[in-house]
């Protein structure tokens, strides 16, 4: 079991933090407004795709709704495997940071 | 929500549902359609589109339909390949600048060379939209070399006796105004002969073609429309067909309407065609009224030769039972096509070369680009090619990223070839044929398009090719030291700047020849000068009395208009684009045959006609409104060339002359006036002859008014269409513009031939520039070690300047050196555009060089600056 990449890491964040309704279009909203960064959809899903075949999330085919012209969408949930690789990659950073001063506020 | 129910587009849903993994392909674009309508409000529609469509593409991309693309990771051919298309993308990114010289020196060259090549397919290279184009033929009587219209007469005799000849028609030029609903409208027409379309091989979309039987004389009230005509003034009604229409105050019938595709090269303006309807009883029927132009087709098997013996036994006859009629007769038999691409082909030659130049500056300058990013990658590619990497694998990479590049390009070059078809076509004067097939060519596009990166790719390719046989240390350590200057690279530029002062030089010829033909005396003051082409029909104007007397109505009504001084009217104007001119016989000097007269232009003028044209009298008086009345004596003014030729003085004052027939009066001269160049400033002035209006045997319903002004004369030109309008209810004013401008119309080929080149010689110029700091700028930052060593060793930035300047004016020297030798040597592609000036004027060349210099400089000085402010301890602490 790898080490997870940053945007690994972001992608998990942000699919823990929304729980049932984890697709494309919210992730994306997620990480762009907590980070500033305008990731493709197509990015995502290749980091979340990536994510489900190292057995970190899950996928299932949900509703088709009418604002996406009648196409289903596919959601994600995080693992129990996936939870702990993000509780490993978060505490290696706190331990790194810890101590560390690099101007910013603590948190 | 409308923008969701037009949104998204269908082809590209369907690309993404047909090329991605149908696990996929809802989730991405079902999330796209559901962020749309967000981004359209944030960023707009075309953003939002824009964005759209970028991310359908990386869908595709990331997950690919293909399971064998989808299961390996960057191995499978195509997934590889698609890789390296994103990495190619990627570079692009990294290195804008460079990507967009890239994207804009291809967009040049392949919009460019679009353009053009789009114009000349159909003019030149397309055969003629008739059938069997190939055996159509002109025939042009000749007379001692000089070839001519032919005389209604003669075109009998060749239809009655020519055993060649399978059809054979005849056309003139004919301008009637059109009457009926709306106002009277004149158009350009041809007057043929029944078998006119016949010969051409192309027949009515609608209704009937002329009948055998309708050209005679009392029969001929039939006409045929052109589809734009029938479906702007008619309102394309299919039941006009048979009904009739009022053309110039007679009611004709339309028989047929032509197809939209018809082209009538002998007049591509043609609207309209009347059957001819001639009889040899008529007096402008007989065979010295050469107006016709005649047009056959041989039988099958006849050959062209064999055609053209058959013509030349037929003259020699004609010209034995006519002595009076012909002087040195003969036909020349010229092919259609070549006929109607002979004033246009020299120009388009030239430019198709020019176009080729600007191609392979175009795919000299890409190849440099790329040359210049895969040396400085030559330690990546060693890199790779020691992890394993084959030398295919390598290439392909170089190939797919030269494949974005190119589509960025050719998006780029059909922006640039819509555009400058659309300029060029609207500075293409009108008469030109073919003109309305000309239409931007794809295959044109896609050819110009696979050339340049053909050419361009193929230089990049080299050092992938040289990679391979890299040992990684060698070319690592090289990379970074490199010092060594890249021969190859300003070889590569040095041609660019030749060729780039080829085309300059060219552009500048064509300039001086412009500047000499307008500065040529044109034999008349145009300045303050205004005029109109005006012209009544009808019934009324049946007798030459009724035009007489309007057209002293027009001379008083513009005499009027308030700043106008002086005016005159006249049958025709110089460098009006109206060749009419007569045989000139003198009472004391006769001549056995008439036919071998000199022939001068014939202006019948009204009284003040020097005045206004300002047309200087070197003997005797100008006319004086005691001449210009009817039943006043038959005077004359000649031009003092005319009188040289017959008398070889030009004092000739009291001497008589006749104009054509020899049953024509004689006209008394009174004056002679200086010569004016009639059929253009670059053509030697030709002989004039003037006869007041009311004393000439005919009267033409069109007429040329000329006013001088006191002023600036296109003030005045609103006021005298009012008055001039006001004067007859059927007049149809053209052409109301000031004198200047019909001076600098008649120049139109020549600028056309100059803008050409010198929007060539500008974008050449442009991308020798771009590589010279392409090279310039490669060079310093494959010397930012070796310039930080100098540095830190005392090199002052003057000297490190100096260094660089040093290789730029290397290149721009030896470039600008073989180009002008090539301006020079080339002269005669060009020769026969210029005027009054030698392909290797010095001082066009000195201006050619001195903007090469300020090109040089300009690309120089950032690279230059960036040589400076190299900062030695930074580069040493790399």
């Amino acid at each position: 079991m790898g080490n997870l990449g940053e945007l690994e890491q972001i992608v998990l964040m942000a699919v823990l933090r929304l729980g049932a309704d984890a697709y494309g279009v919210p992730v994306h909203a997620d990480i762009e407004r907590r980070t500033g960064r305008e990731l493709s959809i197509a990015a995502i899903y290749k980091t979340l795709e990536r994510l489900r075949e190292k057995g970190f999330l899950t996928a299932r085919v949900g509703d088709p709704t009418p604002v996406r012209g009648g196409r289903a969408k596919r959601q994600y949930t995080i693992t129990s495997t996936g939870r702990q690789a993000l509780k490993a990659s978060i505490r290696t950073i706190r331990r790194m940071a810890h101590g560390l001063d690099v101007g910013l506020e603590p948190s | 929500m409308t923008s969701v129910m037009t949104f998204p587009p269908r082809v590209l849903v369907k690309l993404a549902t047909r090329l991605m993994r149908d696990d996929m392909c809802d989730a991405v674009v079902g999330d796209l359609v559901e962020r749309f309508p967000d981004r359209e409000r944030e960023h707009g529609a075309l953003r939002a589109k824009v964005w759209f469509a970028s991310e359908i593409v990386r869908g595709i991309l990331q997950f690919p339909r293909s399971p064998r693309l989808a299961t390996s990771r960057g191995d499978g051919l195509v997934q590889g390949f698609l890789d390296d298309l994103r990495r190619g993308a990627r570079l692009m990114r990294r290195a804008p600048m460079q990507a967009f010289l890239c994207t804009l020196t291809l967009g040049v060259g392949i919009g460019a060379a679009t353009a053009i090549f789009s114009i000349a397919d159909p003019m030149i290279l397309r055969p003629l939209p008739y059938a069997s184009p190939d055996k159509l033929f002109m025939v042009w009587e000749t007379d001692g070399g000089m070839r001519s219209n032919t005389g209604f007469a003669t075109f009998q005799d060749v239809l009655n006796r020519s055993t060649s000849v399978e059809r054979i028609a005849v056309a003139g030029s004919w301008q009637p105004t059109l009457f009926g609903e709306g106002s009277p409208t004149q158009v350009t027409g041809l007057r043929v002969s029944w078998s006119y379309f016949r010969t051409l091989g192309v027949s009515p979309a609608l209704g009937r073609d002329f009948a055998p039987e309708e050209d005679a004389q009392a029969r001929n009230g039939v006409v045929v429309l052109s589809d734009a005509l029938w479906r702007t003034r008619f309102g394309g009604d299919s039941a006009l067909v048979g009904k009739t229409i009022d053309v110039a105050g007679r009611q004709m019938i339309v028989a047929g309407v032509m197809p939209a595709g018809y082209d009538d090269v002998l007049e591509p303006r043609a609207r309209i065609w009347r059957v001819l309807g001639y009889d040899q009883t008529l007096s402008f029927a007989c065979r010295s009224c050469r107006h016709l132009r005649m047009v056959a087709r041989p039988k099958p098997g006849v050959t062209p030769a064999a055609m053209s013996q058959e013509l030349s036994a037929l003259s020699a006859q004609l010209q034995a039972e006519h002595p009076q009629d012909y002087a040195r007769a003969g036909f020349q038999l010229v092919g259609m096509q070549e006929e109607v691409t002979r004033s246009i082909r020299p120009v388009i030659n030239a430019v198709m070369v020019a176009v080729l130049l600007l191609l392979v500056i175009a795919a000299v300058n890409v190849g440099g680009i790329q040359l210049a990013r895969a040396l400085r990658r030559d330690g990546e590619f060693a890199m790779r090619a020691a992890l394993g990497a084959g030398a295919g694998r390598l290439t392909r990479q170089l190939v797919a990223e030269g494949l974005v590049q190119a589509i960025a390009g050719g998006v780029v070059g059909v922006i640039v070839a819509k555009l400058s078809l659309a300029s060029i076509l609207h500075a293409l004067p009108d008469t030109l044929p073919r003109l309305a097939a000309v239409h931007l060519d794809l295959r044109a596009l896609a050819v110009a398009a696979a050339l340049t990166l053909a050419g361009g790719f193929a230089l990049g390719l080299l050092p992938a090719w040289h990679a391979r046989t890299l040992s990684l240390m060698s070319s690592v350590r090289s990379a970074r030291v490199a010092a060594r200057p890249h021969r190859l690279r300003s070889v590569l530029v040095t041609s660019e700047v030749a060729l780039a002062v080829a085309l300059l030089a060219a552009a500048g010829l064509l300039t001086k020849s412009v500047r000499e033909v307008l500065s040529v005396p044109p034999g008349f003051a145009e300045s303050d000068v205004a005029t109109a082409q005006l012209q009544v029909s009808g019934p009324r104007f049946a007798n030459g009395t009724e035009i007489l007397a309007w057209q002293d109505r027009v001379l008083d009504a513009a005499r009027a208009v308030p700043g106008v001084t002086s005016v005159a009217v006249a049958s025709q104007l110089p460098l009006g684009g109206n060749f009419d001119a007569f045989g000139i016989q003198a009472e004391d000097k006769p001549l056995d045959n008439p036919q071998l007269a000199p022939s001068a232009d014939r202006y019948t003028v009204s009284a003040d006609f020097f005045r206004t044209m300002r047309v200087p009298l070197i003997d005797g008086r100008a006319f004086e409104s005691g001449d210009n009345r009817t039943g006043a004596a038959p005077v004359a003014v000649v031009s003092a060339s005319l009188a040289q030729r017959i008398w070889h003085t030009t004092h000739v004052v009291g001497k008589r002359i006749q104009l054509g027939e020899p049953t024509r009066p004689w006209y008394s001269i009174v004056g002679v006036a200086g010569d004016m160049h009639h059929r253009g400033l670059d053509v030697a002035e030709t002989m004039q002859v003037y006869i007041p209006t009311h004393t000439f045997f005919f009267t033409d319903n069109q007429v040329d008014l000329v006013v001088r002004t006191s002023g600036d004369p296109s003030r005045v030109l609103p006021a005298l269409r009012s008055a001039v309008s006001a004067t007859d209810p059927t007049v149809v004013v053209t052409r109301l513009s000031p004198m200047s401008e019909v001076v600098r119309a008649s120049t139109a080929q020549r600028r056309l031939s100059l803008t050409l080149f010198g929007a060539f010689a500008v974008f050449a110029l442009f991308l020798a520039g771009a590589g010279i700091f392409g090279a310039l700028a490669a060079s310093v930052a494959e010397r930012r070690r070796e310039i930080g060593l100098r540095s830190a060793l005392g090199a002052t930035p003057r000297g490190l300047a100096w260094m660089v300047l040093r290789q730029s004016i290397l290149m721009t020297a030896i470039g600008g050196a073989a180009g002008i030798a090539c301006a020079v040597a080339s002269g005669r592609l060009i020769g026969g555009m210029l005027y009054n000036v030698r392909p290797g004027d010095p001082v066009t060349l000195a201006i050619v060089a001195a903007v090469l210099g300020a090109a040089m400089v300009i690309a120089s000085v950032l690279p230059a600056v960036r040589a400076m402010r190299v900062h030695p301890a930074e580069v040493l602490a790399e």
